[in-house]
């Protein structure tokens, strides 16, 4: 007799659709340069950021972060042009903490007129509600970028779990079979429990169930989810917004704690992105009189994990830094 | 929005995604939104400064900035006030055999209207109910079900119990409780299937309107509950006792899982535990593991694993052991401890009740625990 019977589930509609696992494309990830491209001034352009001031800022950074001069070849260096990109943005925050729908769409634009379909990218998150409460128009036209929940009709997490170290979660549909690689296109942030959520926290946004790996500062969570097949195949890039920087009680926004920074990062190699975000984290803690991190319980040492497995560089004297000003 | 109306708008679309392979296509239908949530505050928090709370609903002590959400996935900070999302929502509602819980000492062969929300507040490795309990609210098809309806729908189908089971019942607390309430209204008694990681204060409350508990004992070790459960041994411990203490009839579960926690140290430490803590009369029920959800690499529990634990229980001094998936073994009858002849006999969830009149066996006469009318 079972100790609790399997009770009817309603279940939703789920996909059958071919495996897009594209782990032929695995690659451990390169070591790779920071590139922090200033963009001062940005956020006292009005009301509404401007994209074009931000598509320079993109295109800045991905030049300096490939070696090259012409936009095309960098892009061209992160992606085959019938590659379909997922652009995982952090929408939880709000208006005034997600990446904002002009970040978004200055980076597809630019992806767009350098070899990739428009129609090919996919700027996403796990519910439209907060799409739409972070700014965004959802859309499915066959016009511009393609923005849409998980939670979408027809889309959600695959039925099928991914079991990878302490990970046991569903993935979107979106970061497992409706795209072939991605960028993490996060908010750099303070987080009550990890101390920091980034580039590689952002992926906590593509799973089932990210409530189940908060214990322990999310240490070694943040790493094995990153480390999983669905996220290390096809991660390419990590860009950080930093605009505006929460140095303290993230990942909520609160403004007393918000700092404008103006600046967007970019690297390929995953942790040292997030490690010189938590940088500037404890540089606004710093100057104003906060605690760091790690005295504060929280630092992420999910980081040092990460660098362990493999996954990328988490010390200052092995990242290189290149600036730029945009 | 009806499923109907998705299709409709998929035909105005005419929406396709490729998957990139080009071998299928999905079509997307609308931006639907499909979350059916409650919005009703939480009892059991603490609010803190800045619009963080923390819940003090069970040991976790989940503290959240605004718009996060518990380890359980179904309690969510929204602007410093904490809510279930899954009052009056559940996902399973069933007609099941009081024995499927188990409960073999409460109302035997009647039917129990069993219930469950989405969400947990552990993540066993070994749940057999994942697919809702290890999810968040919004990711099951929710009914709309009131306290009052589901009091309504036990009477209309002549459940003389209330289950609140299938994933946890500590994590829709509000709900069940309610529910509790307005099931005695109509006569009904309230069952609650739980791991047991619920604070003290909580507790005391669910007790004084709820008539039985089992808990899931999933192991006596404190790493067993670290490693494969993520959650603590220590506070289950005290929910044992606290039930035990209450008056409130306790049964308890042990599935026991081949290599991990079947050591018969393990087991006898446990009876002992159980004998001299609750007391012998507390039915124990030895349950068989099947593999699922994360653990898939170990076989199903030898049928003389089962049995070598029930005969440690035993020895041990409990007097109602139950082997309970493995119905060869015909260790789910219920023997009276005195006289040995058998008062209940079951198999699977046949019931007959043989010998048993008023709590006492008809034999001999010997007091037989339970809630039996």
């Amino acid at each position: 007799m079972p100790a609790s019977g399997a009770p009817f589930i309603f279940s939703p509609l789920r996909l059958t659709l071919t495996r897009l696992a594209n782990e032929s494309n695995f690659k451990f990830m390169p070591a790779s340069p920071v590139v922090i491209v200033r963009l001062k001034g940005i956020l006292s352009s009005g009301s509404s950021l401007d994209g074009a001031r931000l598509r320079r800022g993109f295109e800045a950074g991905l030049k300096a972060l490939l070696g090259t001069d012409r936009p095309g070849e960098a892009v061209g260096a992160l992606f085959s042009s019938s590659d379909r990109v997922g652009l995982k943005i952090n929408a939880i925050g709000g208006r005034s903490l997600a990446t904002p729908p002009e970040v978004s769409l200055a980076l597809a634009g630019l992806l767009a007129d350098n070899g990739l379909s428009e129609k090919n990218i996919i700027i996403w998150d796990r519910t439209n509600r907060e799409l739409r409460e972070a700014g965004y128009r959802l859309n499915l036209a066959d016009r511009g970028p393609r923005i849409f929940g998980t939670d979408s009709a027809g889309v959600g997490y695959d039925p099928d779990i991914v079991s990878h170290l302490n990970i046991g979660s569903r993935f979107s549909a979106i970061q497992s079979r409706l795209t072939g690689a991605s960028i993490s296109l996060a908010v750099l942030k303070d987080h009550g429990t990890a101390g920091l959520t980034a580039g590689m926290k952002n992926y906590y946004g593509a799973i089932h169930n990210p409530n189940k790996y908060h214990d322990t500062n999310c240490d070694p969570y943040v790493a094995e989810l990153f480390d999983a097949p669905p996220i290390k195949a096809k991660h390419r890039l990590s860009i950080l917004d930093a605009l505006v920087v929460q140095y303290h009680r993230g990942p909520s926004f609160h403004k007393r704690w918000a700092e404008p920074y103006e600046t967007l990062l970019f690297s390929r190699d995953p942790v040292a992105a997030d490690f010189i975000g938590w940088t500037i984290i404890e540089k606004l803690r710093a100057a104003k009189g906060l605690p760091n991190l790690k005295e504060d319980g929280r630092e992420p040492a999910y980081l040092f994990t990460a660098e362990k497995m493999g996954l990328g560089a988490a010390r200052k004297d092995s990242i290189r830094i290149i600036e730029v000003e945009a | 929005m009806k499923r109907r109306d998705f299709f409709k708008k998929a035909g105005a679309a005419g929406l396709t995604l490729g998957t990139g392979t080009g071998a299928a296509l999905v079509h997307l239908y609308a931006f639907a939104e499909t979350a059916n949530l409650s919005k009703v505050e939480a009892r059991y928090y603490k609010k803190l400064p800045d619009n963080e709370i923390e819940c003090q609903l069970c040991p976790r002590a989940c503290r959240l900035g605004d718009k996060e959400r518990g380890y359980c996935g179904v309690r969510e900070n929204q602007d410093g006030t904490y809510y279930t999302l899954v009052y009056g929502k559940p996902c399973s509602v069933h007609v099941d055999p009081i024995e499927k819980k188990p409960f073999f000492h409460v109302l035997p062969g009647t039917a129990a209207l069993s219930i469950a929300t989405a969400g947990c507040n552990v993540n066993c490795k070994f749940c057999q109910n994942w697919e809702i309990s290890q999810v968040r609210a919004e990711q099951v098809a929710a009914m709309d079900l009131p306290p009052e309806k589901v009091a309504a729908l036990a009477d209309a189908n002549n459940c003389p119990s209330i289950a609140y089971t299938y994933t946890e019942p500590v994590v829709f607390f509000e709900y069940m409780y309610d529910t509790a309430l307005a099931g005695r209204k109509l006569g009904r008694r309230n069952i609650v299937v739980t791991g047991g990681h619920i604070n003290p204060a909580p507790l005391a409350e669910l007790l004084k309107v709820v008539d039985a508990v089992k808990v899931d004992l999933k192991s006596f070790s404190p790493d067993f509950y670290k490693s494969y459960v993520r959650g603590e041994l220590q506070p289950v411990l005290e929910t044992i006792k606290a039930v035990a203490k209450s008056g409130c009839w306790l049964e308890l579960v042990y599935l026991v899982i081949p290599t991990l926690n079947d050591r018969p140290e393990e087991i006898r430490k446990m009876s002992r535990w159980v004998a001299a803590e609750v007391g012998p009369d507390v039915p124990l029920h030895f349950s068989r593991f099947s593999p699922m959800y994360l653990i898939k690499n170990l076989p199903p529990t030898p049928l003389s694993t089962l049995e070598e634990a029930r005969q440690a229980a035993l020895g041990e001094g409990i007097h109602y052991v139950y082997i309970g998936n493995a119905p060869s073994l015909n260790a789910e009858n219920t023997i009276c401890p005195k006289c040995r002849n058998t008062i209940i006999e079951r198999y699977a969830y046949s019931v007959r009740v043989r010998a048993l009149d008023k709590g006492r066996c008809t034999i001999c006469r010997t007091p037989i625990p339970g809630i039996w009318a």
